[in-house]
């Protein structure tokens, strides 16, 4: 039981990689990324976000042809294990187009996200 | 700043390209004919124009308008232009500075012509989805962004295809995204040039 739920896991978001349990959000906000259409260019480092990312308030902020960053921050209640979701997209009109989803699960955007808060 | 009107085709240009390939060939065959019906001369004659031309079909035209579009570049350039957006279309080249309120152009078919106007001469400029059909049917193959200058219509790609794509998918979404983009940048180049 505890083999499929791991590989279920897999298929959820906002499941624990540690103990599979269900995790809360603890935040949500969303960014705008200084790259436009045509010229994404894949980063996997945290640092690239860090330095980066632009807060906005709504998807309307962002201006035309550029992308958008949508941030989960997860914590898991049973075994505290803390996950940060990267959603990077691109708003065309009321429709988005899925670029890449990250994780960042050893406190890599912690300080950035704690920072950011106040 | 060009003043002139715009024209999308050099009529001279377009015969020329397609026609005197064709009749090089011809005169080629005709000398081939009266004065090497055999041997190397033959050979030369009528295996190396037909091969020239065809290359030149395939290839001659791209060179030549990227040529051309890098030289117009170039000299914005020199000029202090700066290019808040370059868009390079199929066949067109347009590059937009916004706060000087002009636009540049380059033609596929009149390469010898680029054009640097006024955006106040940009009469209108909207984007075409190219949706069409009903139910599951309803998608789209061509995405473009047009404009009327000097009361011609110039539409310009960003996405075409063989195929019709749902709404949705990637590559619709993606040529709206650049079109809406573009037409957004020639619309503050329109509102800066009204302004001066």
């Amino acid at each position: 039981m505890k083999t499929l739920r791991k590989i279920r896991s897999f298929f959820h978001d906002d499941w624990c990689s540690e103990c599979t349990d269900k995790m809360e959000v603890v935040r949500k906000q969303l960014y705008m990324l200084p790259m436009t259409v045509g010229h994404y260019v894949s980063h996997q480092n945290a640092s690239y976000y860090i330095k980066n990312l632009i807060k906005v308030e709504k998807k309307k902020d962002i201006p035309v042809g550029y992308y958008a960053c949508g941030i989960h921050w997860y914590r898991c209640l049973k075994c505290g294990h803390q996950a940060v979701k990267l959603s990077i997209f691109l708003p065309v009109r009321d429709q988005e187009k899925q670029e890449e989803v990250f994780f960042f699960e050893k406190g890599e955007m912690d300080a950035f996200l704690l920072e950011d808060r106040h | 700043m060009s003043e002139k009107k715009i024209k999308k085709i050099n009529i001279l240009y377009l015969l020329g390209y397609l026609i005197i390939p064709i009749v090089i060939c011809a005169i080629c065959m005709g000398i081939s004919y009266f004065y090497f019906p055999k041997g190397n001369g033959a050979v030369i004659l009528l295996l190396i124009p037909p091969a020239l031309s065809v290359l030149w079909w395939s290839f001659g035209g791209t060179v030549l308008f990227k040529q051309k579009t890098k030289k117009f570049e170039r000299e914005l350039e020199e000029k202090g232009f700066s290019r808040n957006h370059t868009f390079y279309g199929r066949g067109k080249t347009v590059i937009i500075d916004s706060q000087k309120g002009q636009v540049g152009f380059v033609f596929f078919w009149n390469p010898f012509d680029a054009y640097l106007v006024d955006a106040s001469r940009i009469e209108k400029c909207w984007v075409d989805d190219g949706k069409c059909g009903v139910g599951f049917m309803e998608g789209s193959s061509r995405v473009s962004f047009l404009f009327i200058l000097d009361g011609i219509k110039i539409r310009v790609d960003t996405f075409t295809s063989n195929q019709r794509f749902r709404m949705d998918s990637n590559y619709i979404l993606t040529g709206i995204s650049k079109a809406d983009m573009v037409v957004k940048t020639i619309e503050e180049a329109r509102k800066k040039a009204k302004r001066q």
